[in-house]
């Protein structure tokens, strides 16, 4: 198991490297030109070629690659073109507004996707069962921009429950409650279409288990169906659960682009939109990039959970 | 192996999430409602600020913050009420002379004003400030200010200290626009830091730490959530000392999330609602301010494109187009029709003007005559814009029906911002007919960047090739002109040409909206890219 595991992280390493080389040429290949951009209107064309030369868009590619790792390695990730500060100071705060975003609707995703899973795998054909699997088609179709809107509209607008917007706009009056309170309806919209899909997938996984001899057995000794459920055949739905909850990071990183942007969340999100918008490319890369690590070591992380979970990996 | 026991679950999930916790809590902070501070006014605008620092400044919204916090030797003056074009008034300088040659200015510098960190301004300042921004062998010079600030320096010959409170500048040419590029911004905007700022942070710590003379100071920042600024108590003009304590400068990109923000409260004021909502936000009884800016959308004509190299075609198209129905259906107001190339808020510009009529039937024969009686296929290369433009993608198919009735059939492409503005530097691409930004200026300066043949790409921005030598003269005669009324008349010539070259086709000049709280008074509306906030207050 340990070799798996080790195999596991040296795959992640790769993987690591050619995501940094993929994002590094992307951009490279992407139309426009950065030192206009930097000099903005009216800058001669003397002047533009000047400025290439000077932050080394001229040389080769490879050349160019391996600077920007070395400097990579160094935690130095460039300056931001349209803000003039360096991208670690852009990127960092707004890593862990992410992180808590994301780990909320993780949180929603997991517990959610696995209590409906088993409500209605384990109650399977049952009106409970309908109404759930009607319920996460629903999520699994709402775009993730267009149920932030409604949310707002009815909760913030119209109920006053939650606020709007603004958490991260400096005031000293931060509680866990009021953060909580911000985080919830933003949570919500980021998980809704991933725990639709966690919530689907369990579901077969815990209708085949509840077809198998040994669930007869227990049924044949007596078990309650809740006892079933969520002791007897929760430990075997639970290494197909962990894989397929693992993929959702990527898929929420996705949903919460768009809810950063509606719910105004100060997340990477957000500022990678910013700096789409802005052309400013280093702070794409450091975006991107730090995007790519959380998706590549969450989904190390998963793999890593199913296979201590599941006894015939262990080895 | 890992085994997972109840007790070491917890222990772990427990330290992990109060970790977790704290650094995630200690990276976001809450504000309370705006609502309940009276003494802070919060804005939500489009977008986000960009450099603080003005010599290398950007954007539109950018603006917004820096001219409140930086001053130069004049300013437009933002509060001046039913104006086409904000009047210039002093600032830094209490008054100037121009020479009979209209090449030398020399100001007469106000005494007693001190940057916000003390450093008294006087000559040896506004020196520091001209040598940051075009001295390449100075210090602290920054060298982005060069290309960003051309239209400003572009006249420049020399700069000297007469003594501690005059100050001199010659120019090669005399540049009738001369004092309105001065007190203008957006794209780099010559004002003064001070010098002990840039001594102490160094040339890129400006951004971080903006130090002016203006009447807010800068508070706090935190990127890509908000900017505070705080009122500077011992400015110098009394009328322009700030009503409030705090001004929050919000960047929020989604239009919805302002309007939801400004209904609960959370925000005091916002910039550019939808066209769609103002009727729902005026009757949540919000307070709607509107009024034009010195804007204008015009089409750049691709004069590389087969059809279009006929000027029947392109006049054909420019008939074609129905502005008026666009304004009133599709911009429901918040937008009139422009006509000619001169923009509401510049010179020259004349209300009566028209250039084309609205005639989708003589279109069609035009484009018969010139071989074309079935029409041709092209493309629209279209941004979603930036700042204040809403729902430009619109326009783009409003454009697509209108030249589908001649018989054009034109395809939509779509491009982010940044992108659009490389492209246009570059020229339009083959296979395309039409392109547009918005642009204008109160100066007319962004004129020299797309209409003489030297501003082709990629020197420029006069993306369509339009090809017209004399462009070039009369643009260089206008700079050169010593009286505005004399500007006036050579622009009005620059402006007929324009017409009957069909170079550019006008669409339309946005009617900019701020949406305000009930108890939120005293704004007054620019007709600019930026408004000067020191008069608001709350009741």
């Amino acid at each position: 198991m340990i070799r798996l595991i080790i195999n596991r992280i040296f795959a992640t390493i790769l993987v690591l490297i050619g995501v940094s080389f993929v994002v590094f040429a992307a951009l490279h290949f992407s139309p426009g030109d950065v030192a206009r951009t930097i000099l903005g209107l009216g800058a001669t064309e003397e002047r533009v070629q000047a400025l290439r030369q000077e932050l080394g868009l001229d040389r080769p590619l490879l050349i160019q690659y391996w600077d920007w790792m070395m400097a990579l390695l160094r935690g130095d990730l460039g300056r931001s073109i349209s803000l003039g500060v360096p991208v670690s100071e852009v990127i960092f705060d707004k890593i862990w507004a992410s992180l808590l975003l994301m780990g909320a609707s993780f949180f929603l995703t997991v517990s959610f996707g696995l209590l409906f899973a088993a409500l209605s795998g384990g109650y399977h054909r049952s009106l409970m069962d309908r109404l759930i699997t009607l319920l996460m088609l629903l999520l699994a179709s709402l775009p993730p921009f267009w149920l932030g809107i409604v949310l707002l509209i009815i909760f913030g607008l119209k109920l006053r429950i939650f606020p709007i917007s603004g958490v991260g706009a400096m005031a000293d009056d931060a509680t866990l409650y009021v953060v909580a309170m911000h985080l919830i309806l933003p949570a919500v919209t980021t998980a809704a279409s991933s725990l639709a899909v966690v919530a689907r997938v369990t579901r077969s996984a815990f209708i085949d288990e509840m077809g198998e001899p040994y669930v007869q057995a227990a049924r044949a000794r007596g078990l309650s169906q809740r006892r079933i459920i969520s002791i007897e055949t929760m430990r075997n739905v639970l290494p197909s659960f962990v894989t397929i909850a693992g993929l959702q990071i990527g898929f929420l990183f996705s949903s919460a682009l768009f809810s950063e942007i509606v719910f105004n969340w100060p997340g990477i999100g957000l500022q990678l939109y910013l700096g789409i918008v802005q052309r400013d490319f280093p702070v794409v890369q450091g975006c991107v990039l730090a995007i790519a690590i959380v998706f590549v070591v969450g989904n190390l992380l998963a793999d890593i959970l199913s296979i201590a979970l599941d006894p015939r990996r262990r080895g | 192996m890992i085994k997972f026991n109840k007790e070491n679950f917890h222990k772990v999930k427990n330290s992990f999430l109060s970790g977790f916790l704290a650094i995630a809590l200690a990276s976001l902070t809450i504000t309370s409602p705006a609502l309940a501070e009276k003494n802070t006014i919060t804005i939500g605008i489009e977008a986000d600020l960009a450099r603080l620092d003005p010599h290398i400044s950007t954007t539109w919204n950018t603006f917004k913050a820096l001219l409140h916090m930086y001053e130069g030797f004049v300013a437009e003056d933002l509060l001046a009420e039913n104006v086409e074009t904000p009047p210039i008034v002093p600032s830094l300088a209490e008054s100037w002379e121009i020479s009979a040659d209209k090449k030398t200015y020399t100001f007469k510098l106000r005494e007693g004003v001190s940057f916000h960190d003390g450093e008294p301004w006087n000559a040896q300042a506004a020196k520091f400030n001209l040598d940051r921004m075009t001295n390449p062998d100075f210090e602290f010079h920054q060298p982005g200010s060069v290309g960003l600030l051309s239209w400003v320096w572009g006249d420049l010959e020399s700069y000297k200290v007469v003594n501690d409170f005059t100050f001199e500048i010659k120019l090669k040419q005399p540049n009738a626009e001369f004092l309105r590029r001065l007190s203008a911004g957006g794209s780099g905007t010559p004002r003064m830091i001070s010098p002990a700022a840039v001594r102490k942070y160094g040339n890129d710590g400006i951004n971080t730490n903006p130090v002016g003379t203006g009447p807010f100071k800068f508070g706090e920042r935190e990127v890509g959530v908000q900017t505070v600024l705080v009122k500077n108590s011992g400015y110098w003009d009394e009328k322009r000392v700030p009503k409030f304590e705090r001004l929050i400068l919000r960047g929020i990109p989604e239009v919805t999330t302002r309007e939801l923000g400004l209904l609960t409260g959370e925000l005091d004021m916002i910039s550019t609602p939808s066209p769609d909502s103002l009727e729902y936000l005026e009757a949540q009884g919000m307070t709607m301010v509107k009024g034009p800016v010195s804007t204008i959308y015009p089409i750049w004509l691709n004069f590389r494109e087969g059809p279009l190299k006929d000027v029947r075609v392109r006049r054909a198209m420019a008939m074609a187009i129905d502005r008026e129905g666009m304004t009133k259906y599709l911009r429901r107001g918040t937008a009139t029709p422009a006509y000619g190339i001169l923009n509401y808020g510049g010179p020259g510009w004349d209300p009566e003007y028209r250039d084309f009529p609205y005639d989708p039937e003589g279109a069609k024969k035009l484009l018969a005559e010139a071989g074309y009686p079935d029409g041709f296929e092209t493309r629209l290369d279209w941004t979603m814009g930036g700042g204040g433009d809403v729902n430009t993608r619109a326009d783009a198919e409003w454009l697509q029906r209108d030249l589908g009735r001649i018989g054009i059939r034109a395809k939509i492409e779509l491009f982010d911002n940044g992108t659009y503005w490389d492209m246009l530097a570059k020229g339009t691409r083959e296979g395309t007919c039409c392109m547009q930004v918005s642009w204008g200026e109160t100066g007319f300066f962004w004129l020299d960047l797309i209409l003489p043949t030297t501003a082709q790409p990629p020197n420029g921005f006069n993306s369509g090739y339009y090809e017209n030598p004399k462009m070039n003269e009369l643009l260089a005669s206008a700079r050169a002109t010593s009286s505005e009324a004399e500007m006036v008349k050579i622009l009005h010539e620059i402006r007929d040409i324009v017409t009957d070259d069909v170079a550019f086709i006008p669409l339309y000049t946005p009617i900019q909206v701020y949406a305000m709280r009930p108890e939120v008074k005293g704004f007054v509306l620019a007709p600019q890219h930026w408004a000067d906030y020191t008069s608001v207050y709350k009741e």
